[in-house]
């Protein structure tokens, strides 16, 4: 019996944990709104998006705007448990010709375009072209 | 610093545009200049990348430009019927072939797209997207056009596997339709033979993020 009491009132102090972390009933709402989550954990660092990183038992990530393309490499080891050095302890090597890492763009004016590199079957009239 | 080690150090440092100093370049062995030039160096940067400032904070709604009270009204009422809408979009099951068997892969505990308001339907008239999962072959075709059809609007539609998306393997086949975007009208493409339910589910959520930018009041309004 006491098993269970303790079990509930643990189960609350993790709800209160929650709710707390989250700035209370109206930011935990509002959390639960964005990213359709509400979770807890030890703040391990930020990326340049602005997306925080935590731990509690296992790693996680809470978006600004989710989207798993956002998670930059630096990160990505770390949360998907290749290493459990997150960068903010032990910094990734950077060299001159890294690109940054750039999010999906699909939707957004900066898209990805791909263009025909071969030569199109249709031939447009031209009314301006001279007769041979 | 990097010059005191020595001239290599020093032909390295003036190759990288540190130092434009041209005929002390001309100095440097030929082979490590071009290798430079490739862009290839294995000394790790330090400094510099830290702390790139976030351009602009991330906000919920895409709507954000509004000029008066009306068009703020409008916006919201538009993020919030696509915020209804993102979240309970119904798939039609309309698996053809293997990616199928991935297609129920996100309908399982693993990847469990029912937490995104994703429950698959069996019938079109209660469906908002058509997952064209998998081979369409030309006797399926007209099949898959009547389904489609007989959705309700708003509708959606997303190719997954490469079959779907223009013909994949069986492109040069007698009987096979070369993408079902020539049937019906494709939002989104899930690359992938097969695709993983990873993609499929990453491919969900772009389309929840096609959904939030529709403009359905605002272009009422408009009008």
């Amino acid at each position: 019996m006491a098993k269970y009491i303790t079990g509930a009132l643990d189960k609350l102090k993790v709800t209160f944990d929650i709710l707390k972390q989250n700035g209370g009933i109206r930011g935990s709402l509002y959390q639960l709104f964005r990213t359709d989550e509400l979770k807890n954990g030890t703040v391990v660092g930020t990326d340049k998006y602005g997306n925080t990183y935590y731990e509690n038992n296992r790693y996680f990530v809470v978006f600004l705007d989710y989207d798993g393309s956002q998670v930059p490499a630096e990160w990505y080891g770390w949360l998907h448990y290749k290493t459990d050095l997150p960068p903010t302890v032990k910094p990734s090597v950077k060299y001159k010709w890294m690109v940054d890492h750039t999010e999906n763009k699909s939707g957004t004016s900066e898209a990805y375009m791909p263009f025909s590199t071969t030569k199109s079957k249709i031939q447009a009239w031209d009314p301006n072209a001279r007769k041979e | 610093m990097l010059a005191l080690r020595g001239t290599l150090n020093a032909g390295l440092v003036k190759a990288l545009g540190i130092n434009n100093n041209v005929p002390v370049l001309s100095n440097v062995l030929s082979t490590s200049s071009i290798v430079l030039k490739r862009n290839q160096t294995t000394v790790p940067q330090t400094g510099a990348e830290q702390n790139v400032a976030l351009d602009k904070k991330k906000t919920y709604s895409p709507f954000q430009n509004t000029n008066n009270m009306a068009e703020f009204a409008v916006a919201r009422l538009d993020d919030l019927l696509n915020w209804g809408r993102k979240g309970s979009l119904w798939p039609l099951t309309f698996g053809l072939a293997c990616c199928a068997v991935e297609m129920m892969h996100i309908a399982a505990p693993r990847y469990d797209m029912d937490r995104y308001g994703v429950v698959f339907r069996a019938s079109p008239r209660q469906a908002d997207v058509i997952i064209v999962a998998g081979t369409l072959t030309n006797k399926m075709a007209p099949a898959l056009r009547k389904v489609y059809d007989q959705m309700p609007e708003p509708r959606w539609v997303i190719s997954m596997g490469s079959c779907a998306n223009g013909g994949g393997y069986y492109h040069y086949s007698y009987s096979v339709v070369r993408g079902c975007d020539r049937i019906v009208p494709v939002d989104i493409y899930v690359p992938g033979c097969p695709p993983t339910a990873e993609a499929l589910l990453y491919g969900i959520l772009q389309l929840q993020k096609k959904v939030k930018r529709m403009k359905t009041v605002q272009m009422w309004y408009r009008k």
